[in-house]
């Protein structure tokens, strides 16, 4: 177990792997979101209450679920960083924050111009919404605290701690619907398994635009993580080496 | 395949009367996500620039040679 986490804790052995994969992450995030965008907004019939106007779903929902994954993925770095001293950890955990902020931004911002012409209103204090807005203020406090320190490795603990006292938050969102019942509605349905829910044609796109903003979290995270390890590896042979290769090509 | 549920492209734009709040939205979306993918692409190219700066910096020290003034 070690041995492998220790493997993987490398940050060559990622950064050797990322290049022969992101290729194919890019690949297959821009298709399904290309797909599920096109299909969204120009296929899916709309909405018998909300007209088109519902077709922001196609954004909301995969940006705000994903918001909540970014953070749990961010926490669970922070932790190994805390447990293992695992660096690698660290520089995703970094990576993770900007990422996550941005989609709490796109979550609450499409939810608002979807809010407007739904409820009539662009924002209220309701639970899941207030839940979210503290979200976002956490990811940027990480990101804050973090870059407020000389020291790499002191901002490092400091930001791990306090990823880790922010997941008492994820459970709040999500549970907000269902223990108060205020404005935003539940989660919904995918109608696999009850009738009269939101039908087929409706939710397959939000299926291809869902992946793909996973894989698109993937793809940005990535990114980022390699930039700091070249950064952080700049000593190391493999990165000199590294730098020599691309200038041949170059 | 699904029908085109439009019938122009200017009845698309239009979004059934809700052009304003959907086009905002999708906006905000693709600006925000086209910034995080070239942020660390910009990031990257500074970064190779940067330490192949100090490469040269340093081969030239090994070599004996003099460091050029622009890199010192």
């Amino acid at each position: 177990m070690m041995q492998w986490l220790y493997k993987l804790g490398s940050p060559k052995w990622f950064y050797d792997m990322t290049t022969a994969f992101l290729p194919w992450l890019s690949g297959v995030t821009f298709l399904l979101l290309i797909v599920g965008l096109v299909w969204g907004l120009g296929f899916a019939p709309p909405d018998y209450q909300m007209g088109d106007n519902f077709r922001i779903i196609y954004i909301h929902v995969p940006t705000a679920v994903g918001m909540i994954w970014i953070y749990a993925m961010m926490a669970t770095m922070a932790a190994m960083h805390m447990i293992w001293n695992l660096k690698l950890a660290d520089m995703v955990a970094k990576s993770c924050a900007l990422v996550g902020a941005s989609y709490c931004a796109v979550a609450l911002f499409t939810g608002a111009v979807w809010g407007k012409p739904t409820w009539g209103t662009y924002w209220i204090w309701d639970a899941k919404l207030t839940a979210t807005l503290i979200m976002l203020f956490i990811y940027i406090g990480i990101m804050a605290l973090r870059a407020a320190f000389d020291s790499e490795t002191s901002g490092s603990k400091a930001a791990s701690v306090l990823t880790l006292v922010g997941v008492v938050n994820l459970p709040i969102i999500y549970y907000a619907a269902i223990w108060w019942e205020t404005l935003h509605q539940p989660p919904s349905d995918l109608g696999l398994r009850a009738e009269g829910a939101n039908p087929p044609e409706i939710w397959i796109p939000a299926l291809f635009t869902g992946f793909g903003l996973i894989g698109l979290v993937f793809l940005i995270v990535i990114l980022r993580t390699r930039n700091e390890i070249l950064l952080r590896e700049r000593r190391a042979q493999w990165v000199q080496e590294l730098l020599e290769q691309e200038a041949s090509h170059a | 395949m699904p029908d085109f549920q439009f019938q122009s492209l200017a009845d698309f734009l239009a979004m059934g009367g809700y052009a304003l709040y959907v086009w905002l939205g999708y906006g905000f979306f693709f600006i925000v996500m086209g910034w995080n993918l070239i942020q660390p692409w910009r990031d990257r190219q500074k970064i190779l620039k940067l330490l192949r700066a100090r490469q040269q910096r340093e081969a030239g020290w090994q070599d004996n040679r003099p460091v050029p003034e622009e890199v010192r």
